[in-house]
């Protein structure tokens, strides 16, 4: 009950005021251009309808992560650096209810996400196969990859206590995780790139979109990677309960 | 009569010379099919190539490789392959004595203009690689202007939230007044 209420204020300051509406304009602009240039560029419209539907879901996953970095890197520091964060501990709630609160504030920006992005994936996708199970992939993957990449943003916000230096290490994090996409595909292959792959929760779930959506394989031959996500999905939650806990005003 | 014959008999001669063939023929043989084809952009098309053993010997570990150039004039250029997303090199372990092998290389046309195909096979234990003759190809450009009715979300979704955007800003300055 206590995790609602931070969570209704998190909404109400985050979410539903024109600046933060903004970003959702501007999520659906490039959402349009890239649709659009996929669907009517002589080059990039004869992309496999799997490759297209692919990239976009690349995209929304790194925008939810970006943007749950942004909110876990304010989440704690943010309060503390605007004087808010006494009159919030002197209320009767918890660190971890404050940081469920905050947390389930950044889920609901990615829902809000995945909800300005659904008619782009159906428009993108239409009539080609495994769109339905690619969206079911999305809607899990991106929610535990925002989770994981919040929560750790979150943990270091209550470590570091200052937001552009736990936004800078999140986003330095970001940038490592997403560094396979950087490799080549043949230095993916050799047993480095592989293995720099399979640790990344990053590319664990970007490699299973592109299993599901462009090769059409079943969940056996994602379970590796999932579970591999999941165990970072734990961690940062551990992560963030031992951060807040040593949480000093 | 005997110098009109032996001049006869010479000529005869230097032609079936000629009709000879110059040299052995090579290890392998490799050919394209179709030889020519005309599709649009967009068009999935497959080119089948053959590669013939002539020895009565197997011939092993025969790399075979499609190769597409742009002729189409001031375009000039070999193609990467990956963006058709043709198959790469097939590695054929074995060909036995006068046996052939087909392999198919299937792929996405991207864009228009002139092409030509072609098919190479390298054989490590022959100094010369053996290419089929060329394949014409020739892409029509298609033009999409609205496919999956992209243009209404891709629109009408920013002016949508655009406008919530706006009543939202709205009535947080009346409430603020």
């Amino acid at each position: 009950m206590k995790t609602a209420y931070v969570l209704q204020k998190e909404i109400r300051e985050s979410i539903l005021t024109p600046k933060g509406f903004l970003w959702y304009i501007l999520t659906s602009v490039i959402l349009s251009v890239l649709s659009y240039l996929f669907l009517t560029n002589s080059e990039l419209s004869l992309l496999d309808q799997g490759q297209m539907l692919y990239m976009i879901m690349n995209f929304i996953t790194a925008l939810g992560i970006l943007v749950g970095l942004v909110f876990g890197a304010d989440a704690f520091a943010g309060e503390i650096e605007r004087g808010t964060m006494e009159a919030l501990l002197l209320s009767p709630v918890t660190k971890a209810e404050v940081a469920m609160g905050k947390l389930g504030a950044t889920l609901a920006n990615l829902g809000i996400l995945l909800l300005i992005s659904l008619p782009y994936l159906l428009i993108v996708g239409k009539g080609g196969q495994n769109l339905l199970i690619g969206m079911v992939y999305l809607a899990f993957l991106a929610t535990f990859l925002t989770i994981i990449f919040s929560a750790f943003s979150m943990g270091l916000s209550s470590r570091i206590k200052s937001v552009k230096n736990s936004l800078m290490a999140s986003f330095f994090i970001f940038l490592l995780a997403g560094s396979p996409i950087f490799l080549s595909a043949a230095q993916r292959g050799t047993w480095f790139g592989r293995i720099l792959d399979l640790i990344n929760p990053f590319a664990d779930a970007i490699n299973t979109f592109d299993s599901v959506v462009v090769d059409g394989q079943g969940f056996v031959h994602q379970a590796g990677r999932v579970a591999i996500i999941c165990g970072y999905l734990l961690l940062s939650l551990w992560f963030l309960e031992r951060s807040i806990s040593k949480q000093e005003m | 009569m005997k110098k009109l014959m032996l001049f006869i008999g010479m000529i005869f001669l230097v032609m079936i010379a000629n009709d000879a063939p110059a040299s052995a023929p090579d290890r392998i043989a490799v050919s394209i099919h179709p030889a020519s084809l005309q599709a649009n952009m967009g068009d999935k098309i497959s080119y089948t190539g053959t590669i013939t053993n002539n020895t009565d010997k197997a011939v092993n570990n025969i790399i075979v490789y499609i190769s597409l150039a742009n002729v189409t004039p001031g375009k000039e250029a070999p193609l990467d392959l990956e963006d058709w997303s043709a198959n790469k090199a097939i590695k054929v372990d074995t060909i036995p004595p006068r046996a052939t092998y087909e392999g198919q290389w299937p792929m996405r046309l991207i864009d228009s203009g002139s092409y030509v195909a072609y098919i190479t096979a390298v054989d490590k234990n022959d100094n010369m690689p053996v290419s089929s003759p060329m394949s014409h190809l020739e892409i029509k450009r298609v033009l999409r202007l609205n496919p999956n009715n992209v243009m209404p979300v891709a629109f009408g979704e920013p002016v949508a939230l655009g406008m919530v955007f706006l009543l939202v800003a709205f009535r947080r300055r009346k409430r603020v007044k």
